[in-house]
């Protein structure tokens, strides 16, 4: 009861800070002269909120570090949870966050006139740096969207392992597609297709509210849904965190009781497992070579492919819009001449200057999409390798990969609560 | 706490959500799109005290009114926001509850008989995971398919002939607009008007148009339709730059060289001719009649022509004007719908594109002692009236179609013969002013004033002009200054040449103008400083425009000079054309249209007739 009590006194506090938006509206017109006062407005200090962000990301994410990895403890990455939702959601409404950082991090490196904020590239960096000593103890609950989903989770029904992998590739295409859209400068796919931004800011568009609720109402009853399915920065710290200096393991002395794996929301614990179904090993052999043979072929079928639609996706530029509108106004010059296409030339914009720049997106864009291709190609293709792989387990295992920290195996545990009473 | 109370709370909870999310969605969509001032009744009241001022009691009333819907609005927004407090608030309670009620139950697997085999599972991924791929591949051909050249050019190149196509344009309510691209403001669309063929029955006898050179098609073609249009004084927005291209940089009033056609002006008027489509505007005006003319871009022959008569309040005796500026300075705005003309009088009257009167008013007679010169300026289908005289200076925004009032904001500056502008900083439009002492920045769509700077004197009769998120103002008595649009605070400030009755151009690297004492000058945008003068022994009434990279300059002799719009301002061309000239001239592709002190005549490459 005492933590709803806390709960609730938390959100209290925050609420005020909420209703500060207010919508604008026409002021009314006087005849008699009256001249409205001039109003200043006092702007905050976001140098300082951004350190306080910093020095906050970095206590959360060593607290739960602490908790799960010495303590092996879940109630301070509960609480953590509760602190990142009402403070890095609601208050500082969900950005910059390190998700959307990938963006900035990706255009930094490709474009040499972008510079990238301090803060934001601490935002992208600190979490990886923690993954690769601790594991995923950002995406524990130090993340908003993570923990925002972990505390409305009640019920935990698990999906097949088939139906998983397969829905696992799409962060990896999301991630793919969303550095080509920022390194070409068209847009910041993570951030205008942000599901709980919305939530965060109580308003926003519409469409997005709905997504954020449905994936919302899905963390009720299976874990994690966006985290697993859909969080491009999460497939990014999977590769930290497989090969991490600490990261959670199974209580010494297990006794295999199974509730652990039955409590992971991520499916990140593997039971011990012994080869039933006996296939010839030749069969297996030739399945793998198959696959290694066909996968620099899949990366080349992805890159062509993505090749041939480099140009379609280059639609999503504005300047390359705007080229297209002015050609087909050109091409039909009854029709409507777009406002664009009015201030386009009305600021002394010449199609020429403007062609020779969409050409360089164009190009750009089908370089970036081949590379994608091929990326996404190998993906797939590493993904049927990993699955065509036959492993035994003689004791459980934790996937580090996988494992996001949030300590709840830690709760389950029979063992590991008669250790914890110990101490 | 007693469980059965949690789940209680819980099931309490969750059907309040349930039914308050409804609610709330519902709402959402009723007040989306709803303006609380613009309600039928206020917009009634006001239009009637518009035609009746100075009944209090109905002043009062429209106050109250008005007071009474802000109130309202405030009042439902208020509830809107408890509402959402009120949504969390019980979502809060119910996964508190919920949490509760389960934090219990733990989830304890059961003992699998049979556990489903890991390898069963893998397999049955593999073969999911190359679906997967299939279907990706699959869309991502069908995309290729979809959006390439060869689908487009079987969809396009069928031989279908023009008149279908002509015939499918026109029927098109093309609704493309700013918004689709991201763009939220849809008031600044321009149309060019359908192609339609020049009317028969033209309501006066035109005056002799003489087309110096048989064009090579024959009569029966339809004619070319333009796609650039030239609404306003100075062109679209009035930013004194034009789409327009190929444009001749040299011709011959004398031996015809480039010249279309040429035709008399029935009235006089210092008013520049627009262009829309096929169509051309002017005004012409003396003590006899006031009247606005539309000629054919093609042919130069009067279409038609709208006298300003039988308006209401209009006086019967014309003001007195300067012999420069006279009854018809101001230059008429089209929308591509409608077009409007204002005289010295005050009389103001809008017609659609067919000559047919669709509204007239007089504004009150202005005082002005020079005459009243102030070009209107068409911003999707308002217009916008810079009504700047000695006894109610007032900017007025008109419907178009109806004539209606939209807003109107009292002027507090001295009597100008300046013209507005519209200019596009951030992808929002602002309306630029030029007054006395100040120039100003409003928004057009309600006609809140964002900023200004007060830095102009004497008469003002320049327009302002824009480029690259910076305004730029001069006027000979005062100065010539940079005013950063967003902040309106002033940038820079110099004062070697200024002009006097020529309006500025800017591009995003110089300001050129043209002043009354015969000099032409180039200043950096970014410091104002002068890069480039030439003094060419004569006067400039007419403004500097900008088409293909060159700049089209009119004196008040009929010299007309072209150079580049460079900092050196490298002369292309110049030359007599032996007509004395005070517009500005329009431009459309392949044409300028010039409108000299007695004639209006068409410029064009011949090779292209």
């Amino acid at each position: 009861m005492k933590r709803i009590l806390k709960i609730l006194g938390i959100f209290a506090s925050v609420s005020p800070l909420v209703a500060e938006a207010q919508n604008r509206f026409p002021k009314p017109d006087f005849e008699s002269g009256y001249i409205y006062p001039e109003f200043s407005y006092f702007v905050p200090d976001e140098m300082l909120w951004n350190t306080v962000d910093v020095v906050l990301l970095t206590i959360m994410m060593s607290v739960v570090a602490w908790a799960v990895l010495h303590r092996r403890k879940r109630a301070p990455v509960f609480i953590v949870s509760i602190i990142s939702v009402l403070y890095f959601g609601f208050f500082r409404s969900g950005c910059v966050c390190s998700i959307g950082a990938i963006q900035n991090v990706a255009l930094a490196l490709t474009d040499s006139s972008y510079s990238m904020p301090v803060f934001v590239f601490l935002v992208f960096i600190l979490p990886i740096i923690f993954t690769f000593l601790f594991g995923r103890v950002f995406c524990a609950g130090v993340c908003p969207f993570g923990a925002l989903q972990e505390l409305v989770n009640i019920r935990d029904f698990r999906l097949s392992k088939a139906v998983s992998s397969v829905l696992g590739i799409i962060p990896w295409i999301y991630l793919i597609f969303a550095i080509l859209y920022a390194v070409t400068r068209s847009r910041f796919l993570i951030c205008q297709f942000d599901p709980f931004i919305g939530i965060f800011r109580m308003g926003g568009d519409f469409g997005m509210i709905i997504l954020g609720g449905l994936l919302l109402v899905a963390s009720v009853f299976t874990g994690r849904p966006f985290c697993r399915f859909l969080c491009p920065y999460g497939v990014l710290l999977s590769l930290f965190s497989r090969i991490s200096l600490l990261h959670p393991s199974v209580t010494p002395k297990c006794i295999n009781c199974d509730l652990c794996r039955n409590a992971c929301p991520v499916d990140a614990i593997r039971p011990p497992y012994e080869n039933k179904i006996k296939e010839s090993r030749a069969a297996g052999v030739n399945r793998l070579l198959v696959y290694f043979v066909f996968l620099p072929l899949m990366g080349l079928s992805g890159a062509l492919l993505l090749h041939v639609a480099g140009d379609s996706f280059s639609h999503a530029n504005k300047n390359v819009r705007l080229h297209e509108l002015i050609m087909q106004n050109e091409a039909n010059p009854q029709d409507v001449q777009p406002v664009d296409v009015e201030v386009f030339f009305s600021q002394g914009g010449t199609i020429d200057e403007l062609a020779s720049r969409v050409s360089e997106i164009r190009r750009q864009f089908i370089s970036y999409s081949t590379i994608a291709g091929a990326l996404i190609g190998l993906i797939i293709g590493a993904t049927l390798i990993n699955l065509s792989l036959k492993r035994t387990r003689k004791t459980y295992e934790i996937d580090s990969a996988s494992c996001i920290n949030c300590g709840r195996c830690f709760d389950y545990c029979p063992k590991n609560q008669l250790i914890n009473k110990t101490e | 706490m007693n469980r059965k109370i949690v789940r209680n709370i819980a099931i309490v909870s969750a059907f309040f959500i349930v039914t308050f999310s409804i609610m709330l969605i519902t709402n959402y969509f009723q007040i989306r799109g709803f303006n609380p001032l613009q309600t039928e009744v206020i917009e009634t009241l006001k239009q009637i005290n518009d035609e009746n001022s100075g009944n209090t009691e109905l002043q009062e009333q429209i106050r109250q009114l008005d007071l009474l819907a802000r109130r309202a609005y405030f009042v439902s927004i208020s509830h809107l926001e408890t509402g959402v407090y009120l949504l969390i608030g019980m979502l809060v309670v119910f996964i508190v509850a919920i949490r509760y009620y389960f934090a219990v139950i733990k989830n304890v697997p059961e003992k699998e008989i049979d556990p489903i085999d890991e390898w069963v599972e893998k397999t049955k991924a593999r073969k999911y995971v190359n679906r997967a791929a299939g279907g990706l591949v699959t869309v991502a051909l069908l995309f290729a398919f979809l959006s390439s050249p060869y689908l487009d050019s079987l969809k396009n190149g069928k031989p279908q002939d023009e008149k279908t196509v002509m015939t499918e344009m026109k029927n098109e309510d093309s609704t493309l607009s700013g918004e689709e691209y991201g763009f939220m403001d849809d008031s600044a669309e321009v149309l060019a008007e359908n192609t339609e063929k020049p009317k028969e029955n033209v309501s006066v006898t035109a005056p002799d148009s003489t087309p110096t050179d048989k064009p090579d098609s024959t009569p029966t073609d339809e004619p070319e339709i333009p796609k650039v249009t030239y609404n306003n004084f100075r062109g679209n927005n009035s930013s004194a730059i034009t789409a327009a291209k190929n444009i001749p940089t040299t011709w011959d009033l004398n031996t015809n060289e480039n010249i279309a056609w040429k035709t008399d002006i029935a009235r006089q008027g210092y008013n520049s001719p627009v262009i829309n489509g096929n169509k051309i505007f002017i005004t012409g005006a003396d003590e006899q009649a006031r009247e606005l003319y539309c000629y054919d871009l093609n042919t130069g022959k009067l279409l038609w022509m709208l006298a300003a008569d039988n308006i209401s309040g209009s006086p019967s005796e014309v003001p007195e004007t300067s012999h420069d500026t006279g009854l018809a300075a101001s230059t008429v705005a089209t929308n591509g719908k409608q077009v409007c003309a204002i005289f010295a009088t005050g009389d103001l009257i809008c017609t659609d594109m067919e000559g047919k009167r669709l509204w007239a008013k007089n504004l009150g007679v202005p005082v002005n002692h020079y005459g009243y010169a102030s070009s209107l300026l068409s911003f999707g289908d308002l217009l916008i009236v810079q009504y700047d005289n000695s006894n109610s200076p007032k900017l007025l925004a008109l419907d178009m179609t109806t004539g209606a009032e939209r807003w109107n904001k009292t002027r507090t500056d001295k009597i100008t013969w300046s013209s507005p502008i519209i200019t596009y900083i951030d992808r929002k439009p602002q309306l630029i002013l030029m007054g006395n002492p100040s120039i100003s920045s409003y928004n057009p769509n309600n006609g809140e004033k964002n900023w200004s700077v007060d830095f102009l004197s004497g008469e003002v009769a320049s327009s302002p002009c824009s480029a690259n998120g910076l305004v730029f103002g001069a006027s000979e008595y005062s100065s010539l200054i940079a005013v950063d649009a967003i902040s309106g605070e002033k940038l820079w400030e110099t004062n070697e040449y200024l002009p006097e009755v020529s309006s500025p151009v800017a591009t995003k690297d110089y300001i050129y103008l043209a002043t009354s004492y015969g000099a032409i000058a180039c200043y950096d945008a970014k410091n104002g400083e002068l890069k480039k003068s030439i003094e060419t022994d004569t006067e400039f009434y007419s403004s500097p425009i900008i088409a293909e990279g060159k700049i089209y300059l009119f004196s008040n002799s009929g010299k007309a000079f072209v150079y580049l719009a460079n900092s050196e301002l490298t002369l292309v061309n110049s030359f007599e054309t032996g007509q004395r000239t005070f517009a500005t001239p329009a431009f459309t592709d392949n044409r300028m249209i010039v409108r000299s002190e007695n004639q209006l005549y068409c410029v064009t490459k011949k090779t292209i007739l």
